[in-house]
């Protein structure tokens, strides 16, 4: 998801400078050579974020910020002012017309790139976060009830945006994401968040409850993680504080379970906390399986809640697998003779499984797993990843999935 | 999902509750409770004895029905629950919030 900047200078030297500059940082770079034209591209595709240039011929600055504010479309688009240095009067007269920040002429190219970060890190999260807002408060109408459609598919599109679109690279470790979803609004959900050069957080967390709601406290918590995990230590105290916000601010039926925890490349170590989700396995080269069971209470259920960090050393070809309770509780399929496509897909191998006394009749089960990841660990993260859907589909006699599905797959090189 | 509720002595409502508790049987299961409580009955034992899963809504339910009856100076306990759903219960440290009795007797006990 590659955010668009709009940089607007009557200097088309700066222009092309800027756009040379942000480019290779991810986002996508339009420009706009004077004020009328900057309004006019803003309103036509309204971009992430505009970087402005004050002092312009015919229109200045602040008379753009004006008129973007006046516009619907464009009023709630952040923006950057590109001052002369020492014009404190220009600061505050532009902070003031609701400018978001400003960068002072003649700048340093890393200044710009950390303040449009900045400005994007803080806007982010209001702006996903507004169209949620604005449907839960819609009433019942018929109009409503359009609208609310309408809403669902915008939260829905919101939730893929949000998931990232493939597991970062990371030197040294193979990573591999699954996400499956049953309805159009998922309840599971996971994120990667960099820390610094050797440390990255990652969380997979499942929302419980329906719609909505659900749609919106899955946002919450990930933007209040976002934030969060650069002011807090260590995992157990971020989910004291998500686990507080929650609480505090929805029903108690309105609750998540999710871990969360830093990945750190340079110490080989996993530390996390778990609050109330399944727990993930540790696949060991010398032990098998250990199940990582440190954490605490389920989130935003009980204010009183605490959390326990735990550490674990990765060594070489070890595995780390995080999953959610679509995948635990897939159902077994019918028996044998009820369902004519059960000749293909079950076959001999499952009743060995079964002989852990794990009835056919019941659920997939941690258990089976963590056989499924022990006879796989071989395999690359996103071919393991692979092997656990199909021994789902083997399991339960089907590629549907009634539940959500989410799986994190980390393997560190050998 | 069948369930009979008996009101026993010191006005403890016990729910016997069968069948898996998922989807749409758990809004019956959180108006049945929901009504335990409107008529006045916050002593609750929901027996989860011929329960063989429950759902996360399900638990929800059972957290809400939990707070209010301590908010109304009663309680809920857990009686007997299986397998996948004590799993459930401590994976979610549920099992640390909630008291779990083995018979019907100690949850009952639980009361006095």
């Amino acid at each position: 998801m590659a955010e668009t900047i709009l940089v607007v200078d009557d200097d088309l030297d700066i222009l092309e400078l800027l756009k040379m500059n942000l480019e290779p940082e991810g986002y996508n770079v339009r420009t706009a050579s004077d004020g009328d034209s900057a309004v006019q591209n803003a309103r036509i595709d309204p971009p992430d974020l505009i970087l402005l240039d004050v002092m312009m011929p015919h229109k200045n600055g602040f008379q753009v910020i004006e008129e973007l504010k006046d516009i619907e479309e464009t009023k709630s688009v952040p923006v950057i002012l590109v001052t002369a240095r020492g014009q404190t009067e220009d600061k505050v007269r532009g902070l003031d017309t609701g400018a978001d920040d400003y960068i002072t002429k003649p700048f340093d190219l890393r200044e710009v790139t950390a303040r449009v970060e900045a400005v994007l890190g803080r806007t982010r999260p209001i702006k996903y976060i507004n169209p949620l807002m604005r449907a839960m408060g819609e009433r019942f109408s018929e109009e409503g009830l359009e609208q609310l459609a309408g809403h669902l598919q915008a939260a829905a599109a919101i939730q893929k945006k949000l998931l990232p679109e493939q597991a970062p690279s990371l030197d040294g470790y193979d990573i591999a994401t699954l996400l499956q979803s049953s309805t159009s609004v998922s309840g599971d959900f996971y994120d990667f968040i960099p820390l610094s050069e050797t440390q990255i957080g990652i969380v997979l967390g499942d929302v419980k409850g329906n719609g909505i709601p659900a749609a919106l406290l899955m946002v919450m918590i990930r933007t209040a993680l976002r934030l969060l995990c650069h002011e807090e230590d260590t995992p157990a105290l971020i989910l004291k504080r998500i686990n507080d916000l929650v609480a505090r601010d929805t029903e108690a039926d309105l609750f998540a379970t999710m871990i969360y925890g830093i990945l750190d490349t340079e110490t080989s170590t996993f530390t996390y906390s778990n609050g109330g989700h399944c727990y993930p396995l540790h696949w060991n080269t010398t032990r098998n399986i250990d199940v990582l069971k440190t954490g605490g209470m389920l989130i935003g259920a009980f204010e009183e809640a605490t959390f326990t960090t735990g550490t674990c050393l990765l060594a070489p070809g070890d595995i780390l697998v995080f999953y959610t309770d679509g995948i635990t509780e897939t159902e077994a399929g019918d028996d044998p003779g009820s369902d004519g496509n059960h000749g293909v897909s079950k076959n001999p191998e499952q009743s060995d499984v079964d002989q852990d006394g794990i009835p056919t009749d019941t659920f997939y089960g941690g258990d089976r797993l963590a056989v499924c990841l022990s006879k796989n660990a071989a395999l690359s993260a996103s071919a393991l990843c692979e092997a656990v859907v199909n021994d789902l589909a083997l399991f339960s006699g089907s590629t549907q999935t009634p539940d959500d599905r989410a799986l994190i797959v980390i393997k560190r090189d050998v | 999902m069948n369930f009979d509720t008996t009101i026993g002595e010191e006005n403890i409502s016990t729910l016997h509750v069968e069948g898996k508790i998922l989807g749409n049987a758990t809004d019956t299961f959180r108006k049945e409770m929901e009504m335990q409580l409107q008529t006045g009955h916050d002593k609750l034992v929901v027996d989860l004895t011929n329960v063989p899963l429950i759902d996360s809504s399900a638990l929800g339910a059972i957290v809400t029905t939990l707070k209010s009856c301590q908010e109304s100076g009663g309680k809920l306990v857990l009686l007997n629950p299986q397998k996948a759903v004590q799993e459930v219960l401590e994976v979610t440290h549920l099992a640390t919030v909630i008291e779990i009795y083995d018979t019907e007797e100690s949850a009952r006990d639980a009361f006095m």
